[in-house]
């Protein structure tokens, strides 16, 4: 911990935060992303809505409430094409510029709860039962259907540079290299299901959080990954520093039950990772992320609280606002914005507490 | 609920030794108290009468708004966007460890639906026929959301009267049975009453803590009450044993799947008793389909319920003996090749 909160200081409960916006949808929001220049924040809900945000007093509806959960949604690497998925088995794709629907893949009575663009090209990937199809927008065409066979797929996540997709469930990840889709998946075997995985932003490092209660980060091109132990419960979301610690690695923060678990990789290769608890929630913890310029990490939790941690370590500011819990969270690319979703359909976002912050 | 201890068989779960007096955490918080999410499991061979009944719910129950999870294509005849059809995944977490065996496909798919926890009053998930009703039950007491959110309310057994006899000694059939709560008896019109009176005898030895209903789905209407809203997950109403089955001293036992009760008045020694059902279950948890019992601590003014579903435990103290009540104990078993004699031996065994 020495190298990251340096010396132990006193600090007062800090204003790093303040709100900005409130919307309604009319649920549980399931999910917020936001555009990579930082400019659109779409929010949906279990009741299908599908809402773009930019900026005060500029809602766009892509989808009013049709009463059949939308589950996931995703932003295209170059911001152009937002995606999204749900109970219904429809992925529907719009066209940003113009907010315009383009493209509506049928797939009912499968859900479509996991769905990711790639980060470099317009391909997507989306979940299918016990399999994953990549679609490719540009040609209209499925490019291959990836066959996880042990479960339903837990969770997917496109590797940030290079073309990998890992796919979670029943027994662990799958990881196909879209350079041959062909080519057998690399396995990382977990004895119960993975429902959690997350690439470190450089793609060395591969996380997965388990049933379990376990937690395994690979190093990618190391054949032995690492086990964390001692998690309170299930491991249920997960989030990666974008900044490097000066030992080298990124932070990790794992949530588990009521906690989130930081993890710092130590110098020596032998000395493993350490950890720390944050404690302060007293609800389970829905969702993790860290701000994208600093080691600061945010947590909501079904307690009502968006919690901040400085330096991934010191609790400085509590936001509130969804009195029956917060769902998810998501950090604008920029750093300037903190977006969370409530289990009442509360959207919140707060702004950076320094004047004279815009867009980007 | 209160708390689940994990007991688990000799090559995991290191706390094994401390099953009784786990009571001393039974706690849930208020807010999940009133708001758990009631959960029926229904069980039977196909052609049983499940999706009858299913549909008797579905019609029956219009004041209510319900969520079905069906594991099969039956004939669902209701309109209800809230019929879900998912296929069976048993996720084994713990290198196969009987009760760490669960449905994955209930975790995700409940998940997804408990985001939506105000449209709906009532769960019931429909098993296939040869479905094992064990990991369907150990979901809701293994999975953390869901031990949280939902309430397991009864496992419901649809039982064929007539042609039940074609699978009697299957072991889904018997495990179908032992796993009840609640035994429909359907198409009762195709039998004669005194071949309906020896199967309910029967099941009674398999079972000696369900509720037998005779019916007949197609014809007649069926008392929801007696099927959603049973609590028989509820330690509060944790033993209801019929009394005559209890005060028999011997039964007799034709088939392999069976219940024992022990009776014993006096005091129980916690420590022996700790002992005595941690071993019993990690040696025969995995035979143990049920089990429920009121015990009398000695030194402790309140009983102590429990109940349990293969390895898993779940106890907690109960209401103060009542002055002039006669402070006894009460346990059933149902299970595989259970040695009465033995259980009764070492059970008295763990007396003050």
């Amino acid at each position: 911990m020495s190298s990251l909160g340096g010396k132990k200081k006193s600090r007062r409960p800090q204003k790093l935060l303040e709100k900005s916006s409130k919307e309604m949808l009319s649920d549980y929001v399931t999910g917020v992303v936001w555009s990579s220049d930082g400019k659109t924040l779409a929010a949906s809900s279990a009741a299908g809505e599908v809402i773009l945000w930019q900026g005060n007093n500029s809602i766009s509806i892509l989808q009013e409430p049709i009463e059949s959960s939308i589950d996931c949604l995703s932003f295209s690497h170059d911001g152009k094409y937002l995606a999204a998925g749900g109970q219904n088995g429809q992925v529907k794709i719009w066209y940003l510029p113009t907010k315009e629907l383009v493209t509506t893949l049928e797939n009912a009575p499968a859900w479509v709860d996991q769905l990711a663009w790639s980060c470099s090209c317009h391909q997507l990937a989306f979940s299918l039962g016990r399999s994953v199809q990549v679609w490719d927008l540009d040609t209209q065409a499925v490019v291959t259907t990836l066959n996880f066979e042990a479960s339903s797929v837990f969770s997917l996540a496109w590797h940030p540079i290079a073309a990998y997709l890992a796919i979670a469930g029943y027994q662990g990840v799958k990881i196909w290299c879209g350079e041959d889709w062909h080519d057998d998946p690399y396995l990382l075997s977990i004895p119960s299901a993975s429902q959690a995985i997350a690439w470190s932003p450089d793609g060395k490092y591969l996380a997965c959080g388990n049933l379990d209660q376990t937690l395994a980060v690979v190093e990618w091109g190391n054949p032995h990954p690492w086990v964390m132990r001692g998690f309170p419960g299930k491991v249920r979301s997960l989030a990666w520093s974008n900044l490097k610690t000066v030992l080298g690695a990124p932070l990790l923060a794992a949530a588990s039950t009521q906690s989130a678990i930081v993890w710092e990789k130590q110098w020596q290769e032998a000395d493993g990772w350490e950890a720390w608890e944050l404690e302060g929630h007293t609800e389970t913890v829905t969702a993790i992320a860290f701000s994208p310029d600093r080691f600061l990490l945010a947590s909501a939790s079904e307690d009502g609280r968006v919690c901040l941690w400085d330096s991934a370590e010191e609790l400085v500011q509590i936001l509130s606002g969804a009195d029956d819990g917060f769902s998810c969270l998501a950090w604008q690319p920029q750093g300037q914005f903190l977006a969370a979703g409530g289990q009442n359909g509360e959207l919140l976002i707060w702004a950076k507490s320094i004047a004279g912050q815009g867009f980007g | 609920m209160s708390v689940v201890c994990r007991v688990g068989n000799a090559h995991d779960h290191p706390n094994s030794n401390t099953i009784i007096f786990i009571q001393q955490r039974g706690y849930m918080t208020t807010k999940y108290q009133t708001n758990l999410l009631p959960v029926t499991v229904i069980t039977g061979y196909l052609g049983a009468g499940k999706t009858t009944l299913l549909n008797r719910i579905l019609t029956l129950e219009d004041g209510k708004k319900v969520a079905v999870i069906v594991n099969e294509f039956g004939e669902v005849g209701i309109d209800n966007q809230l019929v879900i059809n998912a296929e069976e995944e048993i996720f084994e977490m713990n290198n196969g460890c009987i009760c760490c065996t669960v449905r994955g496909d209930l975790i995700r798919i409940i998940g997804n639906l408990m985001k939506r926890r105000n449209k709906f009053d009532h769960l019931v998930i429909e098993t296939t026929g040869l479905a094992d009703p064990a990991p369907v039950i150990q979901t809701f007491f293994v999975d953390e959301d869901l031990q949280s959110k939902l309430a397991l309310d009864a496992v419901v057994t649809v039982v064929d009267a007539k042609h039940i006899w074609q699978h009697w000694s299957a072991d889904e059939a018997q495990e179908q049975i032992a796993f009840a709560d609640v035994i429909l008896l359907n198409k009762t019109d195709l039998v004669v009453t005194a071949e309906l009176d020896e199967l309910e005898k029967r099941i009674k030895g398999i079972n000696a803590m369900a509720k037998i209903y005779r019916t007949h789905l197609s014809q007649q209407e069926i008392e929801m009450n007696a099927l959603l809203g049973v609590q028989a997950f509820d330690l509060n109403r944790a033993l209801e044993i019929d009394p005559e089955f209890l005060n028999e001293n011997a039964h007799e036992h034709d088939e392999t799947v069976g219940s024992v009760a022990l009776v014993e008045s006096g005091a129980l020694d916690g420590e022996k008793l700790n002992a005595w059902i941690g071993d019993l279950l990690r040696n025969q948890g995995q035979d143990i389909f049920r089990m429920k019992g009121i015990l009398n601590i000695a030194g402790e003014d309140f009983r102590f319920v429990f109940q349990g579903v293969h390895m898993l435990f779940d106890g907690k103290p109960d209401r103060p003996w009542h002055s002039g009540e006669t402070r006894k104990n009460e346990l059933v078993f149902i299970g595989r090749n259970l040695n009465e004699t033995q259980l009764k031996e070492d059970f008295r065994q763990c007396l003050v």
